[in-house]
C-alpha cells in the first residue's frame, strides 16, 4: 500500500517536472535555437572555418579557428567525427583536432542556449568563456606531449582545406534575425519586460482551468518546483500540433514542399508568439500584456516568415527546414525522457547528500562533479536538466560547472570512438586533462561566485594560459629548424 | 555496373541520402550495387569532413550535405560514362 503511493508520487513528481518544463521559459530559448542550429547547419558553409585547420596553418590561428569550428559546426556527431579524425590525419595536427573535440559539445548553440535559460546567463557565459580557454589549453598540451607522433602522422595534401566559401549575405541576414528573436525571447532587460498594452478578455473558466493544473500538478516554489499555467497548457498542446504538423510536413521534405510543411512553420511562429504574451488569469477572465518581448518576438517571427518564403531559395528553406526538424527529432525525445526521469530522481536523493559533498566550493566537491559526469552519460542537453536539480538541491555553482564542463565531454561512447582515431594512450591522457581542467574550470568560477574579483579570476586564467602559450612557444622554437627542413621538398 | 557507397553512422542525414541514392538507381534502372559504410575507420579512409558521404565508383562526390535528386542522377551519369 505505502509502496504503491510512493511510486505514484515518483510519478508525479517526474510528469510535473516534465509539464513545468515544456511549458515555461524552455519554449522561447529552445525552439528558436533549435532552428538557429538548424539555419547554421543548413547555411554555413564547412569550408568558411575549416580551411583555417589545414597543415601549413600557423597555430595561433588554427587552434583558434578549432574553437570556432567547434560553435558554429558541430551541432550534430554526424559532422564531429569525420571532421576531428580529418583535423587530426590530414589538416593541422592533434592539437586543434582536440581543442576542436573539447569544444564542440560543450558550446553548440543548443547547449549555451538552454543552459543560459534553465540555470542562467552566468554559468552560460562561464562554461563558454572556460570551455574556450581550456579547449585551447587541452589541444596546446595534447600537441605537446605527443609531438613526436604528430610529426609522423601521415603527410597528406592540404587539399581537403583548401575549399573556400562565402556565405550568402541573405542567409547571414537570416540566421541574425533567428539570434534576435533568442535575445529578445530570453533576456530579461526590463524594456522587454514592461508591459505597454493590456487587453481583458472576458473568457471565463481560465482561473478554474489554472487551479485545476495546479492541483493536478502540485508544486512547491521553495524547492525550485514550476507549475504549469493554462499558458503553459496551452503551449503543451501547440507543441503536440507542431509535432504532427512537421511529421507530415518535414519528414518527406525531400520529395517536395506540402501543405503541411508550412502549416508546421505556421505553428511554430504562432507559439512562439503565444509564449511571449504575459497570461493573467482572473475570476472575470483573463487579462493579456502586450509586453516588449511579444512585440520583439512578433516583429522578429514576421519578418523571418516573410524571408523564408520569398528571400531564400527553395535548397536554403529545405535544408533550414530539414535540418532543425532533425535536431528536434533526435534531441526532443530524448530531452523528454531525462527531464522525467530527473523528476523521479529528484523524491530520491536527499538535499543533505549533495549538500554534504558539493555544498561548496571545495577541490573534492569540483572533482566529485567531474568524476559524476565523466561516469555518467546522459544524452545531449539531458545534463542541463540534471544540472539544475543538483542545483536546487544545494550543490554550489562551481561544482556545477565542473560537471556542466566535464559530461558532455566525456562519455565511454566518445572515449572509445576517440581511442579509435587517436589510439588509447593519447585518448586516456586527454581524459586526464579534460578531467583537471573541468575541476580548474569549476574551482575558478566557484571562487568568483563566492565573491572574489572578476580581475583576480580572470589573472589566474591569464597567468595559466600565458603559461601554456610560452611553454609552446619555446617548443616550437626548439623543434623550428628541424620541421622547416622537412618541409623543403 | 556502378558501386555506390554511402558514408554515414546511420544519422538521419545519411538515411536521406541512401534513399535518395537508392530512388534515383531504381528509376533509371541502372545495375548498381548500394552499400552502406558505417565503421569510422573505413569512413575517414575517404577523403570527407563530414558525413554524410556520397561515393560513386570510389570517388567522393558529395559529403557534408543531402544532395538533390537531380544531382545524384548527373553524378551516376558521368560516372557511367567515364566507366
Amino acid at each position: 500500500m505505502d509502496i504503491i503511493g510512493s511510486i505514484l508520487g515518483l510519478l508525479n513528481s517526474g510528469l510535473g517536472n516534465l509539464a513545468a518544463y515544456l511549458a515555461a521559459h524552455v519554449l522561447l530559448c529552445l525552439l528558436p535555437a533549435f532552428y538557429i542550429a538548424g539555419a547554421m547547419t543548413a547555411t554555413i558553409p564547412k569550408e568558411t572555418v575549416t580551411r583555417f585547420l589545414g597543415r601549413k596553418t600557423p597555430k595561433f590561428i588554427s587552434y583558434p579557428a578549432a574553437a570556432a569550428a567547434g560553435f558554429l559546426l558541430a551541432v550534430c556527431s554526424c559532422t564531429v567525427i569525420p571532421l576531428f579524425a580529418g583535423i587530426y590525419k590530414k589538416g593541422a595536427g592533434i592539437g586543434p583536432a582536440i581543442t576542436f573535440l573539447f569544444v564542440a559539445p560543450a558550446i553548440n548553440i543548443l547547449a549555451l542556449v538552454y543552459t543560459g535559460g534553465v540555470i542562467g546567463m552566468d554559468l552560460a557565459v562561464a562554461r563558454l568563456l572556460l570551455s574556450l580557454a581550456f579547449g585551447i589549453g587541452v589541444g596546446i598540451i595534447m600537441a605537446l606531449i605527443f609531438r613526436k607522433e604528430d610529426a609522423a602522422h601521415d603527410k597528406d595534401t592540404d587539399a581537403l582545406f583548401a575549399g573556400q566559401a562565402v556565405m550568402r549575405p541573405t542567409a547571414v541576414i537570416f540566421m541574425l534575425l533567428l539570434v534576435v528573436l533568442l535575445v529578445v525571447g530570453t533576456f530579461q532587460i526590463d524594456a522587454l519586460k514592461q508591459s505597454y498594452i493590456q487587453i481583458d478578455l472576458p473568457i471565463s473558466g481560465v482561473d478554474t482551468f489554472q487551479s485545476l493544473l495546479g492541483r493536478l500538478v502540485p508544486f512547491d516554489p521553495a524547492r525550485g518546483e514550476e507549475g504549469v499555467t493554462a499558458q503553459g497548457a496551452i503551449l503543451i498542446g501547440m507543441l503536440i500540433l507542431i509535432g504532427v504538423a512537421s511529421w507530415k510536413g518535414i519528414e518527406n521534405i525531400h520529395d517536395g514542399f506540402n501543405r503541411w510543411t508550412w502549416l508546421s512553420a505556421g505553428l511554430v511562429a504562432s507559439t512562439l508568439i503565444v509564449a511571449a504574451l504575459g497570461m493573467t488569469p482572473h475570476s472575470g477572465g483573463v487579462t493579456l500584456s502586450l509586453t516588449g518581448k511579444f512585440f520583439g518576438v512578433l516583429v522578429s517571427v514576421i519578418v523571418l516568415g516573410w524571408m523564408l518564403r520569398s528571400q531564400l531559395d527553395e535548397e536554403e528553406t529545405r535544408s533550414f527546414l530539414w535540418e532543425s526538424w532533425k535536431f528536434v527529432k533526435q534531441i526532443f525525445p530524448l530531452l523528454i525522457v531525462g527531464v522525467f526521469i530527473v523528476g523521479v530522481v529528484r523524491e530520491l536523493i536527499q538535499p543533505e547528500w549533495i549538500e554534504f559533498v558539493a555544498g561548496s566550493n571545495t577541490l573534492l566537491g569540483n572533482f566529485v562533479g567531474v568524476v559524476f559526469g565523466v561516469f555518467m552519460y546522459f544524452p545531449t542537453l539531458v545534463e542541463v536538466p540534471i544540472a539544475q536539480m543538483f542545483l536546487n538541491l544545494g550543490m554550489h555553482r562551481g561544482p556545477l560547472l565542473a560537471y556542466l564542463i566535464s559530461d558532455p565531454e566525456l562519455s565511454l561512447q566518445s572515449i572509445l570512438i576517440t581511442a579509435a582515431i587517436i589510439g588509447r594512450a593519447k585518448a586516456w591522457t586527454y581524459v586526464g586533462w579534460v578531467a583537471l581542467f573541468s575541476t580548474l574550470s569549476g574551482l575558478m568560477y566557484g571562487a568568483w561566485v563566492d565573491g572574489t574579483s572578476t580581475g583576480i579570476v580572470a589573472l589566474y586564467l591569464i597567468l595559466f594560459l600565458a603559461g601554456l602559450v610560452g611553454l609552446l612557444w619555446q617548443v616550437s622554437r626548439r623543434n623550428a629548424p628541424r620541421l622547416a627542413s622537412e618541409h623543403t621538398p | 555496373m556502378l558501386t555506390i557507397k554511402i558514408l554515414g553512422s546511420g544519422c538521419a542525414n545519411c538515411k536521406q541520402v541512401e534513399k535518395i541514392a537508392r530512388n534515383v538507381v531504381d528509376e533509371m534502372a541502372l545495375e548498381a550495387v548500394v552499400s552502406k559504410v558505417t565503421d569510422y575507420a573505413e569512413i575517414t579512409r575517404y577523403d570527407i569532413l563530414s558525413t554524410p558521404g556520397l561515393v560513386v565508383n570510389e570517388k567522393v562526390v558529395c559529403s557534408g550535405r543531402i544532395p538533390t535528386k537531380a544531382e545524384v542522377t548527373t553524378w551516376l551519369v558521368d560516372a557511367l560514362d567515364t566507366a
